[in-house]
């Protein structure tokens, strides 16, 4: 028996074949539309799409999970209602939801289809996990990343409900779905369009040897010579507190960096985690193949008592630090 | 009906005198009939305005306003459960909830949802006033045609819909302090440096362009959101109460103006004028007009 | 929601040829532009038509995204190379060979061998915009669709061509097995032999990559 479900992401067909065939338990995807928190261009599935890769991993023992975390436009519950129908048609393992009107709009059309709570609901405390537990019959929370390891360790002593957590990948500084500095900068929200710092709105300006990155109308960063250039995501931008020119701009809401939990295997089981998530529904095959294959050679070796390797990612992963994030207490 | 004026928390790190000086003069002079109070943003300043609660509510009530106590927005650690549980067992005052975890020790009381819970659309509209939701505050982020679709549904449920119109638009939440970031600090050894930015703290691009404003573990727009001009048309879609969201300036004034608008006296331009006299902060409105928040729309002139 | 702070490279293991099997195809590209320049617009264009075919016919899925897109057009620059493609996506999906100063809603300029990974999706998508040796002007949006489109498939350019190519679907395995040697053998011949042969061998290589590129 595994110590961890490991949850994988995937952007297409072939991230998923990828994702399965590098050792997920389960991939969590979502509909090529609006209806999800990764609406880029490019990515995701058509309703086809979505049947073959449900048919590719249950032939596999491995589960399907989609999202539909964006929260539906008023005036405009259609897209919303349908894509949890067809989740539900095509036999996905669950749906990862976020607004109470679809969560509601679920439990009462498809009462055998299975709930998780997305981090998008930002579901941050144990009276709130068992109110979604209690009127919509919500089997797991995903955590939003705004908790330590103690935290989650008293919450899932406290609530009936299977926890998953991000253990790898992007992180969000901000609480998840709680969040309106990308529709500030440009008008597309994570929660409304389910995009975040859309590339529609990205432009990059040679400054002479340096690079800037432009977001909407604002500057988010820029590179001197040489150094790498980042994707402008607003809260991973370089400002300058205080305001005008009053000091050197900083990396004042997170650096570039990359969350890795892997040092807390062991107290994300005491804590009684039930699954592991990896964020990168918008990431290259290649690198979702890389990333779940180390994760599950870390966690095979975890579950048999044997060190656990270092992820072998050293090649791939270069530039950004790792970092444990909210889950250690020094990060707040 | 008659609108409603409201007054939302006091967000920023405020001494407890000038908070209780700041709400005296609200209940003496302001022409609103609602207020919201209570530390929403970071639980290590609650116990600063404890010792001033009371008197600040007695004054308030004594003036004749409605007055609501705010849930904090973010409750993760064992602090701000506590904080959460406290607050939620008096029931003295209405409460306006501010996160999930509040919503469900509310049920079967009456009770707002404030403009920090999800609300995006009729379906969770209707939920919502299932259990005992008489108000609900739309998040800032919303565009005129949500906010229209949702005024009409919020009024078919009885719900008393709500829309901020004026002050910082608040952007985000965090379990990071980025107050104390920003001086080197860490959240628990913070000295309460947010102290020190009574209207936030300025961050501005690389550029030199103002952008956000940082107050603790919050992040705002820079620019002051200003519906002012907007009003009429919110009333005709349904909306009933108008927020006004305190900031480091003659809020009397500020809700002295809008009162002017939503009585008929004054027009919603005429007001626009007058706030950009008062602050050299721009107003903003582009939320509201299906553009990025920071963007400022002319109103056609009604 | 991204993550600025990691480079993934390519993963040569995974789908790509070895390293020097694909300094092979960088030098065949090269020469193929440059062919393709030379044979003009009708020719070029007829060159091109034929590998977008061969390749709409081993991908539908990404040529029908592709397709979806609004009319755009996307200049491809490989630096190292002696000329641009210019590839126009939408409803009339075209690729033709180009001057490099050729006017487009979005340019990609970089080596050609980062090119040549990231047509064939194996760079992972956001790693597309830390690597300063790429460089990416305009419409963003329109090279990240393009990037996740094809990231979305299993395409190996040279074996899809190779493939419905007939003789050189079983020439060009052998080919990249063979790369590494066949590299250290023409770098030596080429360092030991005289000016004259030097020119030759660039001649034999020409021919021999000509009809390839274009098979």
């Amino acid at each position: 028996m595994s110590s961890f479900e490991l949850i994988c992401p995937a952007g297409s067909p072939a991230a998923l074949r990828a994702a399965v065939d590098a050792g997920a338990d389960a991939v969590y995807l979502g509909f090529r539309d609006e209806t999800n928190a990764r609406n880029f261009p490019g990515l995701n599935f058509s309703r086809p799409e979505l049947a073959e890769a449900i048919a590719y991993a249950h032939a596999r023992s491995v589960q399907v999970f989609v999202a539909i975390n964006t929260y539906p436009q008023a005036g405009n519950l259609a897209p919303w209602q349908r894509a949890v129908d067809d989740a539900a048609r095509l036999k996905a393992d669950a749906v990862i939801l976020a607004d109470l009107g679809l969560l509601a709009y679920a439990a009462e059309h498809h009462p055998e289809l299975r709930l998780h709570l997305s981090v998008q609901a930002s579901a941050a405390n144990a009276e709130a996990i068992r109110l979604y537990r209690e009127a919509f019959g919500v089997r797991r929370v995903v955590l939003p990343r705004v908790l330590t390891v103690p935290e989650i360790a008293r919450l899932n002593a406290e609530v009936d409900v299977e926890t998953e957590v991000f253990v790898f990948g992007g992180l969000c500084p901000m609480a998840e779905g709680r969040c309106s500095l990308s529709s500030y900068a440009t008008g597309l929200s994570p929660n409304k369009q389910g995009v975040c710092s859309p590339a529609s709105h990205v432009r990059y300006e040679p400054r002479g040897e340096a690079l800037a990155s432009r977001l909407g109308g604002f500057t988010i960063n820029v590179f001197g010579a040489g150094e790498p250039a980042g994707y402008p995501t607003l809260c991973k931008g370089r400002f300058v507190p205080g305001g005008g020119t009053s000091s050197d701009p900083a990396y004042l809401f997170e650096e570039p960096t990359s969350l890795n939990a892997l040092a807390l295997l062991p107290e994300l089981k005491a804590a009684k985690v039930c699954a592991l998530k990896i964020e990168g529904r918008q990431r290259g095959k290649a690198y979702i193949a890389a990333v779940v294959a180390a994760y599950r050679r870390a966690l095979d070796a975890f579950d048999r008592g044997l060190p656990v390797p270092a992820l072998d990612l050293e090649a791939m992963v270069e530039g950004g630090a790792q970092t444990t994030g909210a889950y250690t207490r020094a990060w707040r | 009906m008659k609108p409603t004026l409201t007054l939302g928390p006091v967000l920023f790190n405020w001494p407890a005198e000038r908070w209780r000086d700041f709400y005296a003069r609200i209940a003496d002079e302001a022409p609103v009939d609602a207020v919201v109070v209570g530390e929403i943003v970071c639980s290590k300043r609650a116990p600063f305005l404890a010792p001033v609660m009371d008197e600040v509510i007695a004054r308030l009530a004594a003036a004749g306003k409605e007055v609501w106590l705010a849930s904090p927005i973010l409750v993760g650690s064992d602090r701000e459960r506590a904080a959460m549980r406290d607050l939620l067992e008096s029931d003295l005052l209405p409460i306006e909830a501010n996160d999930m975890g509040a919503l469900a020790l509310l049920d079967g009381r009456r009770h707002a949802v404030g403009p920090f819970i999800n609300s995006y659309n009729e379906a969770t509209l209707a939920w919502l006033a299932g259990r005992g939701a008489v108000a609900v505050s739309l998040p800032a982020e919303l565009p005129a045609a949500s906010v229209a679709v949702m005024a009409k549904t919020g009024a078919a449920l009885g719900l008393s819909m709500e829309v901020q119109v004026f002050g910082r638009a608040p952007l985000a939440i965090s379990a990071r302090c980025y107050h104390a970031r920003a001086h080197a600090l860490h959240k628990d050894g913070c000295q309460f440096v947010c102290a020190n930015d009574p209207d936030g703290m300025p961050v501005s691009t690389v550029d030199g362009q103002p952008f956000l404003s940082v107050n603790g573990t919050q992040t705002l727009s820079h620019g002051y959101l200003a519906l002012a001009a907007e009003i009429d048309r919110l009333r005709a879609m349904g909306i009933r109460r108008f927020r006004l969201s305190p900031q480091d300036l003659d809020m009397v004034a500020v809700a002295t103006a809008f009162r002017a608008v939503l009585d008929g006296a004054r027009s919603g331009q005429e007001v626009m004028a007058e706030l950009r006299g008062m602050t050299a902060v721009p107003l903003e409105n582009g939320f509201f007009h299906n553009m990025a928040g920071a963007a400022y729309a002319d109103a056609p002139a009604a | 929601m991204r993550d600025p702070g990691f480079m993934v490279q390519d993963q040569a293991h995974e789908t790509a040829p070895d390293p020097r099997a694909r300094d092979v195809e960088v030098q065949l590209t090269r020469a193929g532009l440059g062919v393709a320049r030379r044979l003009g617009d009708r020719a070029g264009g007829l060159l091109f038509d034929r590998l977008l075919r061969i390749l709409e016919a081993r991908h539908p899925r990404a040529f029908a995204a592709l397709g979806e897109l609004p009319d755009a057009r996307l200049l491809i620059d490989p630096v190292d190379a002696p000329a641009a493609l210019l590839l126009r996506v939408g409803p009339t999906l075209a690729l033709r060979v180009c001057d490099r100063s050729a006017e487009a809603e979005a340019t990609v300029r970089g080596p050609c061998a980062r090119l040549l990974d990231l047509l064939e999706g194996r760079i992972d998508g956001d790693a597309l915009f830390f690597r300063r040796e790429l460089s990416i002007e305009g419409d963003t949006a329109l090279i990240l669709a393009l990037r996740n489109t094809l990231d979305g498939e299993e395409m190996d350019l040279f074996g899809d061509v190779a493939a419905a190519a007939g003789p050189l679907r079983h020439a060009l395995p052998v080919a990249r097995r063979n790369a590494g040697r066949a590299l250290d053998l023409l770098a030596t011949a080429r360092r030991f032999a005289p000016p004259p042969l030097r020119w030759g061998m660039t001649m034999l290589e020409r021919r021999l990559t000509g009809p390839r590129q274009g098979a």
